[in-house]
This record gives C-alpha cells, structure tokens and sequence, in this order.
C-alpha cells in the first residue's frame, strides 16, 4: 500500500497536527506514503478560471503519474477538486489537449489512470476495518463521537464515489472500530459553513453554528472531522464564541489515540 | 470495487423508483444477494402515502373502501392488469414489509388493515389511500370523527394554505378552524421552503419556540393539524414532542411535491436497502446487457468501467419521466433492453380528445407484458430472458396515477417478482439458470 | 596624498555611510503595512526595535537569536536548503569580501594588533588576500552565471545605483589585483623599499639583491635580462633574507592571481612606471572602496545589513510571536532584506496557476513588491492602470501555505506579509465580486449590465448547453435542499434568487440577472442541489460557471461607474 501523500496548501501551515496524525497513523497501519514536489489542487480559482483550476490539478496528477502512484489526500476540499479536474479531463476533449500541451511544456504528461483517493476510504477499504480494529490496543470506549462528513468528498456522489452520499456509513464505521461510540445526528451531512466564510460570514456562521448546536444536542461529546477546512472552522467559530466548545478532533488523532500511538505525534498535547 | 467484479449477484435491480426499492428490500429479506442500480429522483416527488388500490373501473370513477376488494374485481374485470396477478396474500406481506423497513429508518406507517384511508390533502379534498406516514394518521381520524379542529400554516410556505383548506371543506367541518404562524426567525422572510423548516424543527430548543406560538391559538382545538413539516430525518421524534408539547394529536398534512414526505420518503428507503446488505451504485447507468448463463451489465460512469453479473435481473425503471419508456414518432421503446412494449397501433389512439377523459388515456395502459410471474415477454411472446423480471409503473395494463395504486403496483409486483425469483434461484434446475 | 587625507576621507565616507543608513533603517520604523500598524506610531516601533532586541537578548528569545546567528547568518542555512549551488557562490562572495575587509582593509587595525609581525606583502597575508579576492571572484562568476540560467524575468529592475555599486565592486576587485601586479613588477617601487630598508638606490649596488629580486619576486627590471650570474644571485638572496623576508614572501606560489597578472604585464612594466601606475591604482582602488562606502545604503547591497536583521528577526521570532510593532518593523525591512533570489517562487504552490492565468503578480516576489509600494505610495495602484485587477488577484488567490516563507533565504515572515498586505492590495482591483455583489439588487446589476451593451452569453461548458438545464421542471427540489437558502443570505431573510429559479433564468436566456444575483456568490458549493437532482442537473457545477462570467462581467461594470 503505497501512496503519493498530497497535503495540500492548508494543512502544513494551518492544521500541522493532521499531517503528524495521518503520517502516524498509516505508518502505524503499514502505509508508505511518499512526497512530492505538488503544487496547488487549484480550489482557489475554480470559479474563478477553469482552464487555470485543471491545469494546476492536471500537474499534481502528471507529478504522481510520473512516479506510478495513485494520491491520498487528507483534505475532502483538495480530494473533490482532482476528482473534479479528472471528470473535467474526461469529458472535454479539447480541455485535455490544452492542458496536456501545456504540461509538456515542463517535460510532464497527463497520466493514463491515477486514482485520487481521500483518506477515509483508504482506511475503511485499503486498509481494511478488520486490519484497523486488529491494531487497536487503547480502544475508545465510551466516548461519543459526532462524525461530521461535510461536503467536497460526499457530494458529488458521482464524482466522489466516497459512500453513498444520503446514508454513508464509512465515517461511523471507522469511528466504531475506534471503540468510540457514534451519535446519530440529524445534520450530520450539512455543510460546515468554510466555503461561504469570505464572501458572507455571518451566514458562514450561521451554517457552523447549526452544526454544532445539533452534535451537542445529540449527545456529542466530541466532533470528528476528516478535512483542514472543516477543523478550522468549527475550531475558530468556537474560539470566537462564548459557550463551552465542542472539542473538535481530527479522525486520525481519534484512531492514533486508540492505537496507542502517544499524543505527541498526532499533534495533540 | 473488486467485490462487484468478481462476484455474480443473485439480483440485479435497475431503477430507485418505489418498486425498485421495494424489490432490493425483499430480495435482500429473502437473503438474496442484492445490486441495485439506478438513480432516485421520482420518489422524491412523493406524498408519503402509499396508495394500494382505490378506483376501480376509471371510467366510472367508482371509489373503494376495500382495496382487497377492489383486487377482486381486478382480477375478474382485468386479468391482464398486473395487480391481477398479485395475490392478497403477497400484497399484504409486501406493505408490511415496506412500511417495517421504513419504520426501522426512521418513517413510521400507521397500522394496515383492510380499509382505505382518506386523507386530507392541502387542497381540502380528501385523498383515499392505503398505507399513511403515523405523523399523518391522526388526521385520518379527524377528517373521518370531524372533531374541533385547529389548522395552521406559517406565514411565508406559499405552498400551504390552512384558509384553503377550511374554505373547501369548512362547511362539511363546523369545528375546522385556522391561524396563522410566524416561524421563529423567519421574521424578516417572505419565502419559507418546507425542508428548511423541517430541519429547523429537529432543534428541540427551535420546537419549543413554535409551540410556544402554538399554545395560545389552540383553544377548544381537540386535534391540530400542520402542513409536513415535523422533522426530516427524525419525524417520529419531531411528531411525539409537538403531540406531547400541545396535549393533543397532531397530524400533518401532505403538501405538493417536492414535499418533505417525498424527502424523509427517498433518504429512508436508500437507508434502508444501506442497512438490510443490498449494494447500492448511484449515479451510474447500464450502458449494455448480454444474456447468457448470467446476465452482465455494462455500467457507464464508473471510472475505469465496470461490468456486473447478475443471475436475475428486475427491471424496475418506471415510465417515461424515469426514462424506463421513451416516447417517439414510431411509438414507444423500452430504453433499456429494446423489449416490446404494448401500445396503441398508432399514435392517432394514444390519447383521447378529452384531456380529462374519465377512462384516461390508452398511452397511460402502455407498457411491458409479462407472464403471471411477471418476466416480460419478446416478440414471440414468450419470457425474454429465464431470469429477467419486470415490475412497477413500466408494466402494460394499469393506470397507476387514475386508478391510484402506484404503491400497491410497486410493491405487489416487486414481491410476487422476487418471490418467483427465490424460488428460480433454489430450485436446482428448471426454468432458470441458477447459478 | 598623505595618509591623514585618507583617513578623513574614509571617515567622511564612513560618516556618509552612517547617515544614509540610518535613513534607510528609519524607512524600517516608519513604512506602515496592514491595518493593524496604522496605528502603531514611531516611538513605539523604536521601541520595539531597540527594546525589544534588548529584552530579547535577556529572555528564552535568546536561544532563537543564537541559533538564526550561527546557522542562518554565519552558516546560511536558509540558503544551502534552497540550492547548494547559489549557497556556495554567495558564501564564497561573503566570506571573501568579510574576510578581505577584516584582513586586509582594517589590516592595520586588526590584523596588526592580533600579529604583531603583519605585513601584507608576507604570507600567509599575501596568499590569503588573493584566495579571499579569487573567492569573491569565483562567488561572483557563480551568481552571475546563475542568474544567466534561470528562465524566469525579474520583476524588480536594477537600478542604476545596483549597478554602479556592483561595477565600482568589480573596480575594487580588479583594481586590488591590478595593483597587487603592478607592485609585484615594478621597478620603481623596488627602488622605494631599497632606499627606505637598505639606504640606497644605485643599480649598480644593490645588483645581487634586483637580480634575486628579479627572479624570484618577478620585478621587471628593463636592464636584467637573460641568465643571472649565480654568485650574484646567491648573494642578492642572502641579502634578500637579510633585509626584505622578513616582510615579503615570494609572490610565485602565494599570490597565485596576482603573480600571472605581473608577469603578463612585466613588458609594459617600466613605462607603467613612469605613470606611476601603482599609486594610481591605489587611488582608483581607495575611491571605488570609499565611494562604494556611500553608496553602499543606497542601493540593493543594503541586503547585508538588512539580511542579518531580518534573521535574526526570525529566530526571535521562532521563540514567540513578535509584538504588533515588532511585526510591523519586520514587514517594512522586507523590502531591504529580499535580493530577489526568487527561490520563493519556485516553491509557490500557486505558480502553476500563476502560469495558467498569465498572472505574474500571484508570485511571492511580485506580491513583496508590490505590497511595499501600496503601503509606501498610496496612488500606486492607481497608476497601475489595469493592472489593479491583477495585482489584486495576485492577493487574493494566495492560500497562505508557507512554503514561500519556510523557503526565504533571508528569513522575511512572507506569510506575514500577505495576510497584512491583501486589504490594501485587493482594494482597487476588487476581485471578488462576493464582497460587494449585494451593493446593487440582481436587477439593477441587469441593468447596469444591459446599458454596457449586448447581453453575453454563458460561458462555460454546461451553462451555455441548453441541454444541461432543460429538463428542469422547477420542482424546487434543489431550492429545498440548499443551506444557503435556509440559513438566508445576508441578514437572516431570503436569498434574491433561489437554485431553481436561477435555473429558470438561465433557460430563458436571462443571464445578466442570474450573475448579479447574491445567490450565485453564496453558493457554499455543498452539491446538495446537483445530489438531489431529480434530472440531474448539475446545479452547483453551473453556479460555479456563471461566478466564473460573474468575475468578468460584473468586475467590469463596477470599475466604470467608480466614482473615484
């Protein structure tokens, strides 16, 4: 199990703490994750130019073509948008043969098949639940976990292909395998807010404080996410308000924990 | 996705509609290994109820308090109507089924007997059906008993009316009465979609903003009724805390599609078929079928392609808004595997001058032919393919919309299809392949 | 000229020197960038900047401080990560020079104090020099044939004052080699030392020592030709070791650059002689060091003054995080401390983008520039007419990665400059019409719209296929699902335009009204509406196509009717 591991622009410099957890974590499961010089996944121009936003894609997958690897991504953000640059590659002949001529120009092809994978499901599948639940030593039991799923990896489910986007089960799962206890809550499909924070913050807000409202309310104790964007945003909405927060946790510091990796590694203090 | 390459279904379902759903549950209640196929869409547009049988003969509009009995004259009237060949028996196990399924996902029916119900519809006309959401149940009571009764919509659901429906049916009902609510937080709206404040309503702390509203209006109310709004994913909890919250039942009122039954309705039955094992692929299509030992489907939209083999298929692909038939100059196709489909000789016959015939439109009776255990039938008029089933809305014979027995041609049809299959499949040889 | 007019010469330039550069470190306490140093005022940012490296120098900010000294400035560490090529040319170049000033400029102030016997025509001052000035050399050659190499255009042109300063570098260089040669050869300057040493410049006397001179220390005397007697020879060395080893070396073996240089010009020694080249050379070399001097604040080579600064700055600033004014300080030096090495660039995850788009000014060492032009020069951006949009692009498309500033040789907090810098930078060029879309109803911008001219078409693949969104049937499955629409735009209260009435626009050509709707900008891109779609419709990839027409139309429309 060998991947080319893309980070992304979010979490070396703002969620440091997801890239030591997932590093952990897929060593601990037996994962060889190598790095490469990527750039961008192209999220930031996506509505802004579309030819810029695949050809930024289209690079990180000729990077990874090149060295005969498939991506695993720990951001669900940068997971949609390759997946949507390929759909885009697929369906619009002349698109690819622009971008294709213009990654020539840096001596790089478009690959033949390079699967973008998101973490989650490379746990759950790769992996395996039984292979995880046979490393678990430090199960936790008892603790009530809301597993949020947001958006960019569920929806579009035919782009994605990452569960069923109306009744997924993969997050629960890998909770349960964890020993924790997963809560059934109502919003637990609904966006995060992240996206829509530039451009209208207080509705930003009103989406995240839903959200929380509704975990709480379920009998949460803890809030699990599985992408930079949806930490940050529960992490600072609550740091801006003034209730008792949710504590946020990204998925891999939840399962290190139960592997008996120490909190140290997984960015937890 | 290796499992579905290598392994040979027992079933292949194609379509999400009500019946296709309604087979992949049985098929996977028998232990049958189950693939569906297909995307939902149609059953979002649905009330929530589920229609047995309740017009019989069209023409004359004649109404039935038994749909058993209604089956009867089907049978005698309409041998060649697919309900015909549904036997009481699997009809009732086939909503019990349903309705248990649903329950266990969170969509609670009222208990089934042997009666029509007639419910309120938004339009303040009565609606017989047969099985009703239990968050509607109170209000078949109600419009049966007339008691006082309160009903109440939100300023801004331009889709419901309590003051229609009072108007039009006010007169038959001294007690009706109706009042008008702000939503919370909706102050500064003039526009409201249900669905919105379905949700909204799973908040307890939102509830107790509503029904404090609520409370005051009530009066000498001893029933009160709502547009459906009560909660999405979590009706039953949503219902139970407004009839706990105002002290007496309450019931909603179906609103026109896209309504929030239609929604609980599509996410409870795609959780469902999750939980009961059956493998779901969304947003794929069939791309190519051959017919061999097995039946392979060639699936489009799948990276990398995929292929499925499966030793029966059930073709539950619907009519011509679920693209199961397609209309065109020369008639009318099946789209999936070319199959003859029963239909007028010409276009001329398809419909009748009178748009709102009483006998409907010959088009509405085209569709598939089958045998009696529902496998549709080629050109020579014999089963098509050993394992290949037909069922639902697709099939020739019936006008589910006049005759009002969507569900009941989904689910009778789906059962009596899939018990046909596990017996195919058990027998050692036989008409079928069995694998 | 006397060795006093020197030496008020070198003070004046010293003094200038000073003076200039205090100017240019008052420019790091006064040049304001980003809001939060608006209102930071100049005692406070003095403060900081004194104070605070005092208080750092006593605090854990210590450790930081020590370890960006010795592994950034003295080892430049920074650099070696970035490329070990450029590393070795420019440590080649510092060292060089540093060790050339020390050694050989302050000789007399430092050498001499720590050996007491220095002389510089002796080793291993002699050899040193010319490895310490073919160092710098070879440091030169690398960085200048590196910047031959690298493909992409500078976006900072050197300035004249670079140029001067780098030519009168080249001057001091050569000329010190020059001079070192011409020495070595001349006759004249034979005769000087014989006469103040031995007490005497007749030829005839002093033979045995100019022939070993001759041969062994290559002064061309014209009359010396061909063979030396040996006797003589033996007898000059003998005095030679008398007299003149003590402070002379062979210059054969040690001055290795120098050396070939005299020997090539030995036929031309004699009348290099009468122009008393060696002394002109000695001028020359002197005015290049002290007019470098001057210059030297003036120009790009302020960086080594201001690099040292700003590493230091950030190894304080690894221990905690800096006060306001002491970031505001560390944002203004920037300008100073970056030498444009671009390594930045290559490390920006946006290049490709930067590329695709043909926009340059999304790259760090554009965006550094023009960050400290919009703070230093409030019309700047007005006068970058119509480049206002891309710088203001450039801004705002960063994703604050890092990798730039984890990259930067020089230890400039990049990051920190992008998150202060891009209100001011988007300002002008507004590129994002989600900020200031609700200043007009959808109608108005229709109209707005409707008045620059015809109505364009969409744009994208599927929004301008008809077949995309024909099969709605306005069921409002879409509008039912879309948080945007529930939770309510901008107060709580309704969006202008719903998905599904969007749509409808769309099929009836109305697309002027749909991208001016707030709808389309608050799209929080869930893809609940294209999951839901009972037709399939791609709701959300639509959205996201008409924001892309949005940014051309709409950007457009607002700059013509800015008042301003």
């Amino acid at each position: 199990m060998k991947f080319a591991l893309f980070l992304g622009c979010k979490i070396p410099a703002s969620v440091p703490a997801y890239e030591l957890s997932t590093r952990a974590v897929l060593a601990r499961l037996g994962v060889t994750l190598v790095d490469l010089p990527f750039n961008c996944c192209g999220y930031p121009v996506r509505s802004l130019d579309r030819e810029a936003f695949v050809f930024a894609a289209a690079r990180n997958l000729a990077l990874a073509g090149a060295a005969g690897l498939d991506v695993l991504t720990p951001c669900k953000c940068c997971f949609g948008n390759l997946r949507h640059a390929q759909r885009f590659l697929d369906e619009d002949p002349a698109l690819r043969q622009r971008v294709g001529a213009a990654l020539a120009e840096e001596g790089l092809a478009l690959p033949a098949g390079v699967a973008v994978e998101h973490l989650l499901p490379v746990l759950a599948r790769t992996v395996g639940l039984d292979a995880i639940a046979a490393a678990v030593t430090a199960p936790r039991t008892g603790l009530r976990v809301a597993a949020h799923y947001g958006c960019h990896a569920l929806r579009p489910s035919d782009v994605t292909r990452f569960d069923h986007p109306l009744a997924p089960t993969i997050f629960e799962d890998l909770v349960r395998v964890t020993g924790a206890t997963p809560v059934e809550w109502p919003r637990r499909l609904d966006c995060c807010g992240e996206p829509v924070h530039d451009a209208n913050p207080s509705l930003s807000d009103r989406l995240t404080q839903a959200k929380v409202d509704d975990a709480r309310e379920s009998g949460a104790e803890v809030l699990a996410t599985a992408c930079p964007y949806c930490q940050m945003r529960f992490t600072e909405f609550q740091a801006a308000g003034s209730a008792a927060p949710l504590p946020v946790l990204l998925y891999p510091q939840l399962l290190g924990q139960a592997l008996g990796l120490a909190p140290r590694t997984l960015g937890l203090s | 996705m290796t499992q579905t390459q290598t392994k040979t279904w027992d079933v292949a379902v194609v379509g999400a509609g009500m019946a296709g759903m309604a087979a992949s549950l049985f098929a996977a209640e028998r232990g049958l290994s189950c693939i569906q196929i297909g995307n939902g869409g149609g059953l979002l547009f649905a009330s929530g109820l589920l229609d047995l049988l309740a017009v019989h003969p069209v023409a004359a509009r004649r109404v039935w308090d038994n749909p058993f009995e209604a089956l009867a004259m089907i049978r005698r009237d309409q041998p060649d109507h697919p309900l015909a060949r549904v036997d009481d028996a699997s009809m009732r196990a086939a909503f019990q089924s349903f309705t248990s399924a649903l329950g266990d996902a969170g969509m609670p029916f009222a208990p089934l007997g042997d009666r029509n119900a007639s419910v309120l519809t938004s339009l303040g006309t009565p609606k017989p059906t047969y099985g009703v959401p239990r968050t509607m149940a109170a209000g078949v009571d109600a419009l049966a008993g007339r008691p006082p009764c309160l009903l109440l919509d939100f300023r801004g659901l331009r889709e419901f009316s309590a003051r229609q429906i009072v108007a039009t049916i006010g007169d038959t009902w001294p007690g009706l009465r109706m009042a008008r609510v702000e939503f919370p937080g909706a102050e500064a709206t003039s526009e409201l979609y249900a669905a919105h404040m379905a949700v909204a309503l799973e908040s307890g702390e939102f509830r107790e903003r509503t029904l404090a509203r609520v409370r005051p209006l009530l009066g000498d109310a001893r029933v009160v009724g709502f547009p459906a709004v009560l909660g999405l994913a979590r009706s039953a909890v949503v219902h139970a805390a407004f009839e706990e919250g105002l002290g007496v039942p309450v019931f909603e009122i179906p609103t026109m599609p896209t309504s929030v039954p239609g929604l609980r309705l599509n996410a409870a039955l795609e959780q469902a078929v999750v939980t009961r094992g059956v493998h779901r692929m969304l947003r794929v299509d069939v791309a190519s079928t051959s017919f061999d030992e097995t039946a392979v489907l060639t699936l489009d939209g799948v990276p990398g392609g995929q292929r499925v083999s499966a030793r029966t298929v059930v073709l539950a692909t619907g009519r011509f808004s679920g693209r199961g038939l397609s209309a065109g100059q020369q008639g009318v196709t099946e789209t999936l595997l070319g199959l003859p489909v029963q239909q007028p000789a010409s276009r001329d016959a398809w419909h009748s001058r009178d748009f709102l015939d009483p006998a409907g439109h010959a088009i509405n009776r085209a569709g598939l032919a089958t045998d009696d255990d529902f496998r549709p039938l080629d050109a020579t008029g014999r089963p098509a393919w050993p394992g290949l089933y037909a069922v639902g809305s697709i099939l020739a014979g019936q006008d589910w919309m006049r005759e009002k027995c969507g569900s009941g041609l989904a689910l009778g049809t789906a059962r009596v299809a899939v018990d046909r299959i596990a017996r195919q499949l058990r027998a050692p040889s036989g008409v079928g392949e069995a694998g | 000229m006397s060795a006093s007019f020197l030496r008020m010469a070198f003070l004046v330039s010293l003094g200038l020197c000073a003076l200039g550069l205090l100017w240019r470190v008052s420019a790091w306490l006064r040049v304001r960038i980003g809001s939060d140093a608006r209102d930071i005022r100049f005692h406070q940012r003095l403060f900081a900047a004194v104070g605070g490296t005092f208080a750092a120098l006593f605090s854990r900010r210590i450790f930081g401080l020590v370890k960006a000294k010795v592994l950034d400035v003295l080892l430049q560490r920074r650099l070696f990560n970035g490329c070990w090529l450029r590393w070795l040319g420019h440590l080649l170049i510092v060292y060089g020079f540093l060790l050339l000033l020390v050694m050989h400029a302050l000789g007399r102030l430092v050498t001499a104090k720590l050996y007491p016997d220095y002389a510089s025509t002796h080793d291993p001052w002699l050899l040193l020099r010319n490895v310490f000035g073919a160092a710098v050399v070879l440091g030169i050659v690398m960085v200048a044939a590196g910047r031959r190499f690298r493909p992409t255009s500078t976006p900072r042109p050197r300035r004249l004052g670079d140029k001067v300063f780098a030519a009168l570098l080249a001057v001091v260089l050569v000329s010190g080699f020059l001079l070192e040669a011409t020495k070595v050869a001349s006759p004249k300057a034979f005769y000087r030392m014989a006469n103040e040493y031995i007490g005497s410049t007749d030829p005839e006397e002093l033979l045995p020592l100019r022939l070993a001179w001759a041969t062994d220390f290559g002064v061309a005397f014209p009359d010396l030709q061909g063979t030396p007697d040996p006797d003589k020879l033996a007898e000059g060395r003998e005095l030679h070791h008398d007299a003149c080893a003590s402070c002379h070396s062979p210059p054969g073996s040690s001055a290795f650059v120098s050396y070939p240089i005299s020997r090539a010009l030995a036929p031309i020694a004699e009348p290099l002689d009468g122009v008393d080249a060696d002394t002109w050379l000695l001028y020359l070399h002197l005015a290049a060091c002290f007019l470098g001097l001057i210059l030297l604040p003036f120009t790009r080579f302020i960086h080594v003054l201001a690099d040292p600064v700003s590493l230091l700055a950030n190894g304080a600033a690894s221990s905690g995080p800096l006060s306001p004014a002491g970031r505001a300080n560390r944002r203004a030096l920037a300008i100073d401390a970056c030498v444009d090495c671009r390594l930045c660039d290559d490390r920006c995850s946006v290049a490709p983008i930067a590329r695709s788009l043909g926009n340059p000014a999304l790259l760090p060492s554009h965006k550094l520039l023009a960050t400290h032009a919009v703070a230093t020069n409030p019309r700047w951006l007005d006068r970058q007419a119509g480049h206002a949009r891309r710088i203001a692009e450039g801004a705002v498309l960063c994703t604050t990665c890092g990798r730039c500033t984890d990259r930067c040789p020089v230890g400039i907090d990049l990051a920190d400059l992008w998150v202060a810098g891009r209100a001011d930078l988007a300002r002008a060029g507004q590129p994002s019409p989600a900020q200031w879309v609700r200043e007009r109803s959808a109608l108005d911008w229709d109209e707005a719209l409707a008045a620059r001219g015809a109505v364009q078409d969409p744009i994208g693949p599927l929004s301008s296929n008809r077949e995309t969104y024909s099969a709605c049937v306005q069921c409002q499955t879409c509008t039912n699902v879309c948080p945007v629409v529930a939770h309510g735009g901008e107060e709580p209260g309704p969006v202008d335009l719903t998905p599904q009435k969007v749509m409808n626009l769309l099929r009836l050509g109305m697309v002027d009204l749909a991208i001016g709707s707030s709808m389309v900008w608050d799209c929080a891109t869930c893809y609940q509406c294209q999951e839901h779609c009972p037709e399939g419709i791609r709701v959300t990839d639509v959205m996201l196509e008409l924001r892309e027409l949005g940014y051309r139309r709409l950007g457009d429309t607002r700059e013509r009717r800015q008042p301003e």
